[in-house]
């Protein structure tokens, strides 16, 4: 793709650009979302779940102007699905309505050679793309002015698909046996996003940049959650954001993301809460817990919990 | 700069970052379109091209502060030199590294004992005995033979050469100092790794019974990963394609939208079921360092193993599920250790009246989908060994191994039933590495 409007001119102005977009970023992030226009890799996204990785790639999208190809990856997917299938309805359709045509083409008259041989002067009707369904990845080839294409979750599909992702990540082209080779008009801008729930393969890595999104500061957090909830007090954002800081460092199943931290915030304004108090978040508890055993291990703490996060805030 | 950047791909890779060609090459593009003007960006574009999971993330972050935080080493040379020598300023020129001692340039110096590091190809260090080789090579590479010359020479002449003598001698003592601090901090950057590795290589092979205490962490570490290495492995071997048988039901109901005709086949898949595992540990004190590893290890191996029921016995059985249901593994096999809470009598090692416990309280955990595994040096102090009773488990479950930390060879000598009991169990296994542990696991998934 190139750079028109200079959005990518440097790391300041795509971490600017995103902002405006709605997407807080640090420095990791800028950077590698910039290096990856220009070097024309896709960036894979690794971080725990909830910290904003297919937001990113929404953003994206939004700051470039140009449209989202999502493609969710589950197990068992396969190139029909995501790639291309061929309207097998349609083509019988076609067939039956044209039956007629059909005959007067072969000619029943001729010898089965000739029909033949004329038949397959007309086999490329059928396999031709008007007959061709294009699913995500071939989307994401054929738009003219780009795209940003998402790859969710790629951890969950299976390996063989991981393999067949090489070729379209590294030559952004893709063979169609019946019609040939499709190559990119203009190079789609592709993230991938994983939970590491397996370990990718060292060739899909190499050819990605690699971004690592942990849990944000809380410097960063407060200004996140500002964008989000603007009508937030200064001190109930310090308080919520340091709560939760807090809340992270203990073992729980799962430790509270960036979403659950908003939607909490939310949901503290609607209270009407100026500050933290014990009862409060006690009864908010589960905006942002979401397991019973969790809720039960921070109660018993929260006396602690909530000391610690006023002390910091003081 | 590339210079600079390749000595730090090699560190990273000294550090166990397996960074490929293509990587590097990445990596210095990236440079030239991110630039070097900001430190952070510089560290992003170099972790987002050359780090490329968490862990090695982790291991970039370290790497990155420890190569590109420039110490300057010669801080100390610039406290000795402060001795007021300074009456007779350039008599004579002295060559070479004498001259900066003599003029106090502690740039140059850095500079020179980097230089001269690069000419000793000091980033080939591995391991920790090199260091005084690569020490004496970066001086020679200084030329110190030609200051000691220049100190004996102003030495002879007496005068006012004596006091720069001694100021050079002292300066020439601050620079073996020196040298050998850069050296062992470059040893830190660049080997670090390769001494770790030959400790694992020894960890695999060494009798866990004997492992000294000093090595337990390492060793969990080092199980943590062959555990990860066996979950990631055998999670994808569970559903396997049986070449051959159509699966007529599918196939048919994939084909609806096609009028019938059969585009898409689908084949009958072939789940490989994950075993229940029933273990009972002998705790007895010659045990525990085996039983503790074992047990760490089988219970992270969640991908291979559906189900585990453990019990410990010394002079009696007890069962410890429960305690692995409560607490973290680590939490739980140190709990074991101790006995806390657990009404275990630790008497005499009594395999006769453990099989009796077991078969008596517990033989319904056995079933025809049970690997029951025993893991125990079957040294019963001469009591009963009630094999009958190891035959009636052995008849109800689908396998029966047996874990003997002792060689094959002290099998059934003194003591020892191993003989009477081997003859009952579907496999018996010498299990007193970390290589006889991960066949372990190979066996368990290979469900007949």
């Amino acid at each position: 793709m190139t750079d028109e409007n200079g959005k990518f001119e440097s790391v300041e102005k795509v971490s600017e650009g995103f902002r405006r977009a709605g997407y807080i970023c640090n420095t990791d992030i800028a950077t590698t979302v910039y290096l990856a226009f220009h070097l024309e890799k896709p960036v894979l996204v690794e971080g725990p779940a909830g910290v904003g990785k297919t937001e990113l790639a929404k953003k994206a999208a939004a700051f470039m102007d140009v449209p989202l190809i999502r493609l969710q990856c589950y197990e068992g997917l396969d190139e029909s699905k995501a790639l291309y299938e061929w309207k097998y309805g349609k083509q019988l359709l076609y067939t039956q309505l044209l039956r007629d045509k059909l005959d007067q083409v072969i000619d029943r008259e001729k010898d089965l050679g000739e029909s033949i041989r004329t038949l397959h002067r007309y086999e490329d009707i059928f396999f031709s793309p008007q007959f061709l369904e294009p699913r995500p990845l071939l989307q994401a080839l054929q738009k003219e002015q780009g795209a940003v294409l998402l790859i969710d979750e790629v951890d969950k599909a299976d390996e063989e698909f991981e393999a067949f992702l090489l070729e379209i990540l590294s030559d952004f082209q893709v063979s169609i046996p019946e019609i040939g080779t499709v190559r990119a008009k203009t190079r789609p801008y592709v993230f991938l996003t994983s939970n590491s729930t397996r370990e990718l393969s060292e060739a899909l890595k190499r050819r990605c940049l690699h971004l690592y999104i942990p849990f944000p500061d809380p410097d960063l957090e407060c200004q996140i959650i500002r964008h989000h909830v603007p009508s937030i007090p200064n001190r109930l954002e310090k308080q919520l954001v340091m709560f939760i800081h807090e809340v992270r460092k203990l073992e729980l199943k799962k430790a509270p993301s960036i979403s659950e931290t908003i939607d909490w915030a939310r949901a503290l304004i609607l209270l009407h809460a100026g500050g933290l108090d014990r009862d409060l978040t006690r009864k908010t508890l589960n905006t942002f817990l979401k397991f019973e055993e969790d809720i039960r291990a921070v109660d018993e703490k929260l006396p602690l919990l909530i000391d610690k996060a006023l002390k910091e805030t003081a | 700069m590339d210079r600079v950047l390749n000595q730090f791909i090699v560190s990273l890779r000294g550090a166990g970052v397996p960074v490929s060609v293509s990587e590097s090459i990445d990596a210095t593009q990236a440079l030239t379109i991110s630039g070097y003007g900001n430190r952070q960006v510089f560290k992003s574009t170099l972790a987002a091209t050359l780090a490329k999971s968490v862990a090695e993330k982790e291991i970039f972050d370290d790497c990155f502060e420890r190569f590109f935080t420039f110490q300057s080493p010669t801080a100390t040379l610039a406290d000795r030199q402060e001795s007021p020598e300074q009456e007779q300023p350039g008599d004579m020129p002295i060559p070479g590294i004498g001259g900066m001692i003599r003029e106090g340039d502690m740039g140059g110096i850095a500079l020179a004992v980097r230089d001269a590091a690069r000419s000793a190809d000091l980033q080939s260090i591995r391991f920790f005995t090199q260091r005084g080789i690569f020490t004496s090579r970066i001086l020679q590479a200084m030329q110190l033979d030609q200051l000691d010359r220049v100190v004996a020479d102003l030495y002879r002449q007496g005068g006012g050469g004596v006091a720069t003598a001694r100021q050079l001698e002292r300066g020439r003592d601050a620079l073996i100092d020196m040298v050998r601090r850069f050296v062992d901090e470059q040893y830190e950057i660049y080997a670090r790794e390769s001494t770790e590795r030959i400790i694992e290589r020894y960890l695999w092979d060494a009798r866990l019974t004997e492992l000294e205490e000093r090595h337990y962490d390492r060793m969990q570490f080092l199980i943590r990963k062959l555990v990860k290495r066996m979950n990631d492995r055998y999670s994808r071997r569970r559903r396997r394609a049986k070449r051959g048988a159509l699966d007529f039901k599918r196939t048919l109901r994939a084909n609806m939208h096609h009028g019938g005709l059969l585009f898409e086949t689908h084949w009958k898949e072939k789940r490989v079921n994950r075993p229940d595992v029933v273990i009972l540990c002998d705790v007895s004190r010659s045990m525990s360092t085996v039983v503790r590893f074992c047990l760490l290890m089988l219970y992270g191996l969640n991908e291979v193993v559906a189900r585990i029921r453990s019990f410990i016995f010394c002079s009696s059985l007890l069962e410890v599920s429960h305690v692995f249901e409560t607490s973290p593994v680590a939490v739980a096999i140190e709990r074991l250790r101790t006995g806390e809470g657990l009404d275990i009598h630790m008497g005499r090692t009594d395999y006769g009246s453990a099989l009796w416990d077991f078969t008596s309280k517990h033989l319904d955990a056995v079933t025809g989908k049970t690997t029951v595994i025993i893991l125990g040096d079957a040294r019963s102090n001469y009591g009963d060994p009630a094999d009958e009773l190891l035959k009636k488990i052995a008849e109800r479950c689908r396998r029966l191994v047996w874990l003997n930390p002792e060689t094959p060879a002290m099998w059934g000598t003194g003591d020892s039933e191993m003989r009477r009991y081997m003859r009952l169990c579907d496999h018996v296994m010498e299990c007193s590495t970390l290589r006889h542990l991960e066949q372990l696991v190979r066996f368990l998934v290979k469900i007949p």
